[in-house]
């Protein structure tokens, strides 16, 4: 076993934490500040990489390591699992630091001492770094979790003088305190365990228990990782109000990144805290549980957001939408674990795409908000109502924020297509032997229609028609943000055009994370024969059945090449006719002119569908 | 569960042999639809070609751009390459072609949906209010129609357990889908004026009172591809029931299975045209009710599939 791996997770927090305490003396040099912490988190972050590398790259799951700090024991463990949020982690917070350093000196903030903010920031990283890391649901846990919700609440309270975002922090800080309580109650309940006890014992004495108590205890580790996450109803207290007021820059954290950490409790919870003792229907029901929730929270969340006007609200309901997917995987992969081996090589795919769609998410998500923010910082709005346009003036972001939106969307060949792909392939492939799957999967179809709207509406309405020469204060001039803020966004469009085009690098990562974990899903999953069903190659992925005959696939690059040679063609004909191109003003039937009160809204946008779905709230201006 | 083993290069030219009998029947096709609705208002009607003729000539016609960026250009582009890809993938006849097995029934929904983002992509970007009006009837309509599209197509999956088209398509014979079977030959039927997008369900374009909504601003060659694009889509989703629910006619002979289902899709657009001349344009409030219920029926036809 590779030696480093625990040394440089303990190098990168402890500089993060030094960075906490020396950025902020800078602060009053902006820019000097944003600097050092760009250079602290990018540092810190490479020692991350370097341990998470070191993980995937071994023959098996590590050991963990008992950290010990001021007399207490805390239990660390790193393994392919962890490894794979740690560089994400590492990635994103790396890529909005760069942000940072623009984004802060916002017209907006002037008045704003900036000390507090680099304080939290790499304390903020550390915490989730520590989360994904610490193996106990006591000592260690409530250090990681503390850290990382009292930071992100003076985060998102950055901007103190509007009494109503000092209310969502508030309530934020609130919600994840009972989160917290919840997940240490379910950890200290358990007979023989007490502040310090790893996971594996946790689940071992889960096993000995009677079904009563295990269920209420599971549930409360459930519920408190599910409030993090944004499940259904939960998220719905908090997640909106607090990624919407949050600087954009945080937004793109809590919402890449954070809300992953509730996802990493849940999947812990629900494949390494149930030990194999339990009865397998027990285990069944759990996952029949967890899928519901799942499509409950990815149509409501969806739906919710499709009504929103406020660019950062959507974004953020859509979050809630997107993780109900990722929830309706890891539900759905629990289930088929279930005796019916036949179903197995379906779990595989599903949590593939449980596995997939993190990844996914945390990119395609952060560059919206950071688009979002681009948007914010230079019109000062991000009332849809108020923009339009955008396109001609700020181009880069607008093609930017276009392939976000159709990675969100799931558009084939772009990065949300795979694993919304895999995540519906895994629910309509069971068939009868799990039949309400297949319900679950028509219901997963028909949100990702409204995910599309959502985003042709967001997309639409900021960047294409008009209006935002109309409603920006005449002395800003609405211009394409500097280097320094379309560089990260450049970054991840990078990143996310990769995972859209070559998914195979990612489910050949998928395969290093079951090779270094210990725990059911590499017992269960990762034998020779699973791994088979799931060939992928430099066109794609694709998933065969047990007689080899390949039931499902996803090739983006052959439809990349498709597209592009039919585009020709289209190409080709538009032209063939020789016609002239001519310039000429929108015509509005002769008697009109295009001006703020001839202009159709975004809140007019799929009113009556929105009045079809009022039921399912979050309604706006009803 | 292709039929038969065919040499490589046959299928490639099998994909040429879809794109071509598609591109040159969609506008016939058209064509017997305003024949049809020009009879129930007693008049004489256009020749079966017009639409061919509308086509080239708008290609020739100059080209007016309102908006001066990319996203409007490229929209009617993206609509018409998005089509030609579901044609290319498309099993015509139980034969599949070199690109069938490069996408599923998953991929297949969302490239129709690509075709539909373009049209909303041009919309937006027109500046124009009724061309928005248009875009969110058109969404809207999406929205509750795809669905139904597709758990036509689950009815095959469920069926044969593969995503894979030629199976999910052909892989069942028409007795094997018992009930649920006959239930979603009705839906299909009833929802059929709403995947064409023709009256009663033609709320987006709306002439009379949109004229023509999303593609209010476009003309000449964009128009031509945009208006391509709509009679190629009106012709996949008029034969995608006939090539599900109605069986080959194990001759062998490809030619004679394909005349048989492209007759079967002529007869299909007479019912259009019959249907869209007599029956008054819905508002998008009673559309989204109608395809609501047209919704929970499938999907109680889905629930019986896999219960049964």
């Amino acid at each position: 076993m590779d030696t480093t791996i625990y040394p440089h997770l303990q190098t990168g927090l402890a500089i993060l934490l030094g960075a906490g305490l020396i950025t902020p003396l800078l602060a009053s040099k902006r820019q000097l500040a944003g600097i050092v912490n760009l250079l602290a988190v990018v540092l810190a972050g490479l020692f991350f990489a370097s341990s998470a590398i070191n993980v995937l790259s071994g023959p098996g799951a590590p050991a963990s390591f008992d950290l010990q700090l001021a007399g207490l024991t805390i239990p660390l463990l790193v393994d392919g699992f962890s490894a794979v949020f740690l560089l994400l982690i590492a990635v994103i917070a790396s890529v909005v630091a760069l942000y940072c350093i623009g984004y802060m000196q916002m017209a907006h903030y002037r008045h704003y001492s900036l000390r507090g903010f680099y304080f939290c920031y790499p304390v903020f990283i550390a915490g989730m770094i520590a989360l994904v890391t610490v193996d106990d649901l006591s000592t260690g846990f409530t250090i990681a979790w503390q850290l990382m919700t009292l930071t992100s609440f003076w985060l998102i309270r950055f901007d103190h003088h509007d009494p109503v975002i000092v209310r969502s922090a508030n309530k934020y800080l609130l919600l994840m305190q009972l989160a917290w309580a919840a997940v240490l109650t379910a950890g200290l309940l358990v007979p023989g365990c007490g502040w310090g006890t790893p996971l594996h014992y946790i689940a071992e004495q889960l096993g000995t228990l009677d079904v009563g108590l295990r269920t209420l205890l599971l549930a409360l580790a459930f519920l408190g990782f599910g409030m993090k996450a944004g499940m259904f109803p939960l998220g719905q207290l908090w997640l909106p109000d607090a990624h919407s007021v949050a600087p954009s820059p945080i937004s793109a954290l809590l919402s890449g990144v954070m809300l992953k950490t509730g996802i990493y409790g849940l999947i812990r919870t629900l494949f390494w805290m149930t030990p194999e003792s339990m009865p397998a229907h027990e285990l069944q029901y759990w996952g029949m549980a967890v899928a519901v929730i799942g499509v409950v929270t990815l149509f409501i969340g969806t739906s919710q957001s499709l009504k929103q006007v406020d660019a950062k609200r959507l974004n953020a309901y859509s979050s809630i939408g997107q993780i109900g997917y990722i929830i309706l995987a890891i539900g759905a992969a629990r289930y088929y674990l279930g005796p019916n081996a036949a179903l197995h090589a379906l779990a595989l795919l599903a949590i593939l795409g449980a596995f997939l769609h993190v990844l996914n998410h945390a990119i395609f998500k952060s560059l919206l908000f950071l688009c979002v923010g681009s948007v914010q910082y230079t019109t000062g709005t991000k009332d849809l109502d108020k923009l339009g346009g955008l396109f001609a003036l700020m181009p880069i972001t607008a093609i930017i924020a276009g392939i976000a939106a159709i990675a969100v969307s799931g558009v084939p060949a772009f990065s949300g297509f795979t694993s919304k792909w895999a995540i519906v392939a895994a629910t309509l492939l069971s068939g009868k032997a799990a039949g309400i799957f297949v319900i679950f999967g028509v219901i997963a179809l028909v949100t990702s229609a409204m995910t599309l709207a959502t985003y042709v509406k967001l997309y639409g309405m900021t960047f294409t028609s008009v209006g935002v020469e109309w409603n920006t204060d005449g002395n800003a001039k609405v211009q394409e943000v500097g280097k320094l803020m379309l560089a990260p966004k450049l970054l991840l469009t990078a990143i996310c055009l990769l995972q859209g085009l070559c998914p195979w690098l990612f489910v050949a990562l998928f395969g290093r994370v079951l090779a270094t974990s210990e725990g059911v899903l590499t017992h269960t999953l990762a034998t020779p024969a699973l791994l088979a069903t799931l060939s992928e190659r430099y066109a794609g992925v694709a998933v065969s059945n047990a007689s080899g005959t390949a039931v499902a696939f996803s090739l983006p690059l052959v439809m990349v090449a498709l597209l592009v040679v039919a585009g020709l063609f289209a190409r080709w004909l538009k032209h063939a006719g020789g016609a002239q191109t001519r310039q000429a003003p929108v015509w509005l039937c002769g008697y009109q002119t295009l001006n703020n009160a001839n202009r159709y809204l975004s809140s007019h946008i799929f009113d009556a569908f929105k009045k079809f779905m009022k039921w399912t709230g979050g309604n706006v201006r009803a | 569960m292709t039929t038969a083993t065919l040499h490589p290069i046959w299928s490639y030219v099998q994909v040429l042999l879809n794109l071509l009998v598609f591109l040159a029947l969609a506008p016939l096709f058209d064509g017997i639809v305003r024949r049809v609705t020009a009879r129930v208002q007693s008049r004489q009607g256009p020749p079966l070609v017009q639409s061919f003729y509308d086509v080239l000539k708008l290609l020739g016609k100059e080209n007016i751009d309102s908006t001066g960026i990319l996203p409007f250009r490229l929209a009617p582009v993206i609509a018409f390459a998005s089509m030609l890809c579901v044609i290319a993938i498309l099993p015509l006849a139980g034969r599949a072609t070199a690109f069938t097995a490069y996408a599923d029934a998953i991929s297949l929904v969302y490239l129709l949906t690509l075709g539909g983002v373009a049209v909303l992509l041009g919309a937006f970007a027109s500046k124009n209010i009724y061309a928005l009006i248009g875009a969110s009837r058109e969404m809207t309509t999406m929205i509750m129609v795809e669905p139904i599209l597709f758990m036509i197509l689950l009815l095959g999956v469920l069926k044969t357990g593969s995503l894979d088209l030629s199976a999910v398509i052909y892989g069942t014979p028409m007795a094997a889908f018992g009930l649920p079977g006959m239930v979603m030959i009705a839906v299909s039927l009833f929802g059929l004026q709403a995947f064409v997008a023709r009256q009663p369900f033609d709320m987006a374009e709306a002439e009379q009172e949109l004229l023509g909504g999303p593609f209010i601003e476009y003309s000449g060659p964009n128009y031509a591809l945009f208006k391509y694009y709509m009679m190629l889509k009106q012709m996949f989703y008029a034969y995608l029931p006939i090539a599900m629910f109605v069986p080959l006619l194990g001759t062998g002979f490809y030619l004679a299975d394909l005349a048989l289902q492209l007759v079967l899709t002529a007869v299909v657009f007479l019912l259009i045209g019959l249907l869209s001349a007599t029956h008054p344009r819905y508002r998008i409030d009673q559309a989204i009710r109608y395809f609501g219920v047209l919704f929970l029926i499938a999907l109680a036809a889905i629930a019986a599939a896999v219960v049964l």
